[in-house]
């Protein structure tokens, strides 16, 4: 019960890392309009800084109330990713860039839509953790530690991506 | 990370908490056999219809065919032809085979054999198998649609699984079944891992492990790995069909660069090529551990076996693209793949060698899992031969998308692993369920599909050597291969042999379940911890977790004073 989330982290740690050896053979693409950049540049931001705090929850874990502040800072930010990446998406078709048109944009669309489901897997590990604060005290290390893990690992795939796709 | 996950846990009591969402690796293990029976007989089913259609193309499927192809005055149409050769190896491998000699051997010997109570997560172990569920019931729903199931290939290559050359939802349905059996596959597979990292009792080394358990946990690290790897070419490949993304839709936009469809055979193969492993590891290892038993001898050479599977292991990931020398890859590419492959002959020959030395001189019990046995030494040994024609790519040219390679992995995947898993069946029967097998009808079985099987794989071998193609649908209309008819009616008819002996292993575990009579704790004198403990064993396993001594394999030592000829992994080692 308690490890499932390690284990979550494990699936999709592989998964992702497939996804990107998928990427490899086919790049550059041919006369693109260059994308705006202001989405996904405050999308890493705020997953970064999210990180951050998620780090704290685990080493100002004595403190309940200081960590339950942290926890909700990782969240808010979270949710605030999540709201950054529709944006994108919808500049992105705003500027006529569709799912349907190519390569490049089946990659950006793709990814960042899988990426944006593993966050929403995130997002409700942080609230199940948020939740299990408040009522059980049994192993809580292992559990933060593991709903940790995954979320900087969702941090790290999207710095990957955003260096791989936006700026290279 | 596990600490205190050894504890009994205590007895579910309801129906359902006990048979149905069952946190007991043992109940999950017999789930998954139940599944994969049922998928072994459907895809039986589908593979005599394709049979029927080889043989006597045009001509109405005898009993069943005015039932199934109504429209078609019971002849198979060609579309569905297409299908049923896709749905027919999609099922056998990712919905019988992975299913019975991973879901449940290695939900059923792991935990038993290392001296466990469980797995290291239960509730995964639980998810795996509904998960797994959940994708056989979207396959099957998927022969329901209007335009029918899938039927690209169990390759599913695009342009064929594309929507361009196929409209309708079978394809996308087939790749969302895939992925939930991937999400299954990797659930168990860390599990498994972990499982044999931690929870091994004390004192038994890795070397000390059952050379089953060696198979199934290589099994488990490369489907950890590469499972995923499928996972994400599916989620492509749906995005491709539902979202209208361009993966690999070649040309599909000339101003923003186009897809590759070549790039889903790289995605699918670097999955694939490990994926042939996967199936193959645990029964290698389960005949590594059975010729020991019943030659009553050790395990020629057991730590060489447990590394040159190891080696196997590692070497698979890196000969893919031996499946695309015809992919116009340049000549330097693939020399350095037909390298690398011919390089996984040289540990293969080493655990081969190892089971014949293990068999040699010993005194051999012709029990029906010893049989099946040795069948896999053979079928496995004719298999591995014909992987050389395939591997070099000078031969590969012409043979590339014959029956000859069709006829190579059916000896080297599906015979040797059907015949390891029955070997695993026929083993851990009476273990599993308290009851022993009939040894007749056991025997029966066994000669009646080894012959069955190598009148069909062989005369696949020939056919393909002749220059058959595979995947189509009337070969006749060929002039050149008219000459084949003949032996094409000899496969068919071996391959309802075959089928019909199958009803024999049908009958003889249901009526065993039933009626067999009582297996004692330990029917073949053997000495790995699963069967120090009653059949079957109690809902925690171990009253007290046993601590291991010796290895597995220790037979036939002169100076054992307990009357018995082997000793079991809780004694002390005697000296021979
Ligand atoms: C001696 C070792 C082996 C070698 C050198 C070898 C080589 C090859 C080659 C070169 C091909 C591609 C043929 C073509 O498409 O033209 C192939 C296909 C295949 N092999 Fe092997 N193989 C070996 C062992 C195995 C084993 C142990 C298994 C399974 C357990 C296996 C399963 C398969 C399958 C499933 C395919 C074809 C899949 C498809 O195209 O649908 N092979 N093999
Ligand atoms: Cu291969």
């Amino acid at each position: 019960m308690v490890l499932i989330s390690g284990t979550m982290l494990f699936a999709t740690l592989l998964m992702g890392y497939a996804v990107y050896r998928t990427s490899a053979p086919t790049w550059p693409p041919a006369g693109t309009l260059p994308v705006k950049l202001v989405f996904p540049l405050l999308s890493t931001v705020s997953i970064l800084l999210s990180s951050f705090f998620m780090h704290k929850v685990r080493t100002e874990f004595e403190d309940l109330k200081k960590a339950k502040l942290n926890l909700d800072t990782t969240l808010v930010l979270g949710f605030l990713f999540m709201g950054l990446q529709t944006l994108f998406w919808s500049e992105l078709r705003n500027s006529g860039l569709l799912v349907g048109s190519g390569i490049f944009s089946s990659i950006l669309y793709g990814f960042t839509w899988i990426h944006a489901a593993h966050v929403v897997m995130g997002l409700l590990s942080l609230l199940w953790l948020r939740f299990v604060l408040k009522v059980e005290t049994r192993n809580l290390d292992v559990k933060v530690l593991n709903v940790e893990k995954f979320w900087h690992f969702l941090g790290i795939i999207w710095s990957i991506m955003f260096l791989t796709l936006f700026i290279l | 990370m596990s600490g205190g996950y050894n504890e009994i846990h205590p007895e579910p009591t309801t129906f359902w908490s006990k048979y149905i969402i069952s946190f007991d690796h043992k109940v999950i293990a017999k789930q998954f056999l139940w599944y994969g029976i049922f998928f072994l007989g459907l895809g039986g089913l589908m593979a005599l219809l394709i049979r029927w259609t080889l043989a006597y193309p045009g001509v109405p499927v005898p009993v069943i065919g005015s039932i199934l192809f109504p429209n078609s005055a019971g002849v198979v149409p060609p579309d569905t032809y297409a299908m049923l050769f896709t749905m027919h190896g999609t099922i056998m491998i990712f919905y019988a085979i992975t299913p019975i000699l991973i879901g449940a051997f290695g939900n059923y010997c792991i935990p038993l054999m290392i001296g466990a109570r469980d797995m290291a997560f239960p509730m995964l172990n639980m998810l795996s198998f509904w998960f797994a569920f959940l994708s056989g019931a979207v396959l099957l729903a998927s022969f329901g649609l209007p335009l029918g199931a899938a039927a690209g290939g169990w390759t599913s290559y695009p342009t064929l699984s594309t929507l361009v050359g196929q409209p309708g939802l079978g394809q996308t349905l087939w790749s969302l079944a895939i992925f939930l059996f991937g999400v299954s596959s990797t659930m168990g597979a860390v599990n498994y891992v972990t499982t044999v990292i931690t929870l091994r009792a004390p004192g038994m080394g890795y070397f000390d492990m059952p050379l089953t358990i060696w198979g199934l946990w290589l099994t488990a690290i490369l489907n950890a790995i590469f499972v995923p790897v499928l996972c994400a070419g599916v989620i492509l490949l749906m995005l491709d069909r539902v979202f209208g993304t361009t993966f690999f839709l070649a040309g599909a936009s000339a101003t923003s660069g186009s897809g590759d469809p070549v790039l889903f055979q790289h995605v699918f193969w670097i999955f694939g090529h490990p994926e042939v492993y996967i199936l193959i590891l645990p029964a290698w290892g389960i005949v590594s551990d059975l010729l020991s038993f019943f030659s009553r001898k050790p395990a020629f050479g057991a730590k060489a076996t447990a590394l040159s599977m190891t080696a196997v292991t590692i070497l698979s990931t890196l000969v893919y693209g031996h499946h695309m020398f015809t992919t116009q890859m340049s000549p330097l590419l693939t020399q350095s793949f037909m390298t690398l492959t011919m390089t996984i002959s040289i540990p293969s020959a080493i655990f081969f060698a190892n089971w014949l030395g293990t068999i040699w001189k010993g005194s051999i019990r012709f029990d029906s899992p010893m049989l099946f046995s040795l069948g896999v030494v053979f079928v496995f040994g004719l298999g591995g031969l014909t992987g050389l024609h395939l591997g070099t790519v000078t031969t590969d040219l012409y043979l590339h998308d014959t029956y000859f390679v069709v006829g190579h992995f059916h000896y080297t995947m599906a015979a040797s692993v059907l015949l390891g898993g029955f070997a695993g069946i026929y083993f851990w029967f009476p273990k599993m369920f308290g009851r022993m097998m009939n040894e007749l009808m056991a025997k029966i079985h066994f000669w009646g599909t080894m012959i069955g099987l190598n009148g069909v794989f062989f005369g696949m071998l020939m056919v393909g050597y002749g220059g058959m193609h595979r995947r189509i649908y009337n070969p006749f209309i060929y002039e050149s291969l008219q000459r084949l008819i003949p032996i094409n009616t000899f496969i068919t008819t071996s391959a309802i042999v075959m089928g019909a002996f199958q009803i024999i292993f049908v009958i003889n575990f249901l009526y065993s379940l039933k009626k067999g009579p009582k297996a004692p704790n330990n029917p073949w004198d053997v000495g790995t911890l699963e069967w120090t403990i009653p059949s079957p064993p109690v809902h925690h396993n171990y009253d007290v977790i046993p601590v291991v001594k010796c290895g597995p394999h220790e037979f036939g030592n002169p100076n054992l004073t307990t009357g018995r000829d082997f000793q079991y992994q809780t004694e002390d080692l005697v000296k021979a």
